[in-house]
């Protein structure tokens, strides 16, 4: 069943169809979560995450785009949380996008190994941190993680591209070889 | 990545229960259609009060009104901001609050006959409150057949 028919059923006050909703995205929420929170916080935050979701549902206009409306909710939460952490982060970054922009299209860098990802995920800067999740642990598309992270398209490509070199460096740091 | 979250999925149900249970809406229902009947009946009596009235009892008419008012504000918070209202939960309450602004605008004019009172001006009111009423109905009728019709679609887009 897709998301589209879970979330109109859903809408409509189906019990059973929010159910499996929560059934089916509660480990990618609780993933992204945790991935920007440390453990303590992270079950409390996506808590906080469903139940906005349960009272945001009735108003969501395009069952379709559930995803990222779901990760844009959770990136609130998540926000909120790490106020303090995201407006030093996103003060220092316009510098970086522009920097990223031009390896932004390195083939070499697009296979990223999933378990090695998550094991030096939580030792790259916030925001890298935060679009490796989005892009390669969710698997959503470009055009979703900006919509997400309310920035241009670009923008997530050149931030992907600088994640990944900053996940490189610290994989070999690390001793990880591909 | 062996970590779990602590939490089941029947477990982040059963957290999210209190909100989605039928005693919290109709408890946030009844409360903002309460508030709203009694500050108009309030009024209604405040209004039609015969004679010159001592400020005492513009205070307690005043008060009581507020009073009223501030149930219907905090009945409609709850209704917009913190208990959700499906498609189906939304019709009932429309066909509610119809019922209520009917009782309502009924009793208050009886009241102002029986008191010597125009009836113009709480048949306005209450003709105002009655269209609101309807167009909430009307609307939440619509939004539940538009799901329905695309529950449908996408059922049978599916079977196929």
């Amino acid at each position: 069943m897709t998301d589209e028919l879970l979330v109109t059923r859903a809408q409509l006050g189906e019990r059973a169809a929010l159910a499996q909703l929560v059934a089916r995205w509660r480990m990618p929420v609780w993933t992204y979560v945790r991935r920007m929170l440390d453990a303590e916080r992270a079950d409390d935050v996506a808590q906080e995450v469903w139940l906005a979701v349960v009272r945001g549902l009735p108003r969501l206009r395009e069952p379709g785009r559930f995803a990222p409306w779901l990760f844009t909710i959770a990136r609130r939460s998540v926000t909120d949380r790490l106020r303090g952490e995201y407006a030093l982060v996103e003060e220092t970054s316009a510098f970086g996008d522009l920097v990223g922009e031009a390896g932004a299209e390195d083939p070499a860098e697009a296979l990223v190994d999933r378990a090695a990802l998550v094991s030096v995920l939580a030792d790259l800067p916030l925001l890298e941190r935060e679009i490796l999740v989005l892009f390669y642990l969710e698997d959503l598309p470009v055009e979703e993680c900006a919509d997400i992270c309310q920035i241009p398209a670009g923008t997530v490509k050149s931030r992907l591209s600088r994640a990944r070199r900053l996940l490189r460096e610290h994989l070999k740091e690390k001793g990880y070889r591909p | 990545m062996t970590e779990e979250p602590r939490l089941s999925a029947q477990d982040m149900i059963d957290r999210l229960s209190p909100v989605l249970s039928l005693r919290t809406r109709i408890r946030a229902v009844a409360a903002l259609l309460a508030g709203v009947a009694g500050a108009v009946f309030m009024g209604t009596l405040w209004w039609t009060e015969p004679g010159p009235l001592p400020g005492r009892t513009h205070l307690a008419f005043a008060l009581f009104t507020v009073f009223c008012l501030a149930w219907a504000a905090y009945g409609g918070w709850l209704l917009t901001r913190r208990i959700p209202l499906f498609a189906t939960d939304q019709v009932i309450a429309a066909w509610i609050g119809l019922v209520a602004s009917l009782t309502t605008t009924a009793v208050v004019t009886v009241v102002a006959v029986q008191r010597g009172a125009g009836v113009g001006l709480p048949s306005a009111a209450g003709g105002v409150f009655v269209a609101v009423a309807l167009a909430l109905v009307v609307r939440a009728q619509a939004r539940r057949a538009a799901l329905l019709r695309r529950k449908h679609e996408l059922t049978g887009r599916e079977e196929r």
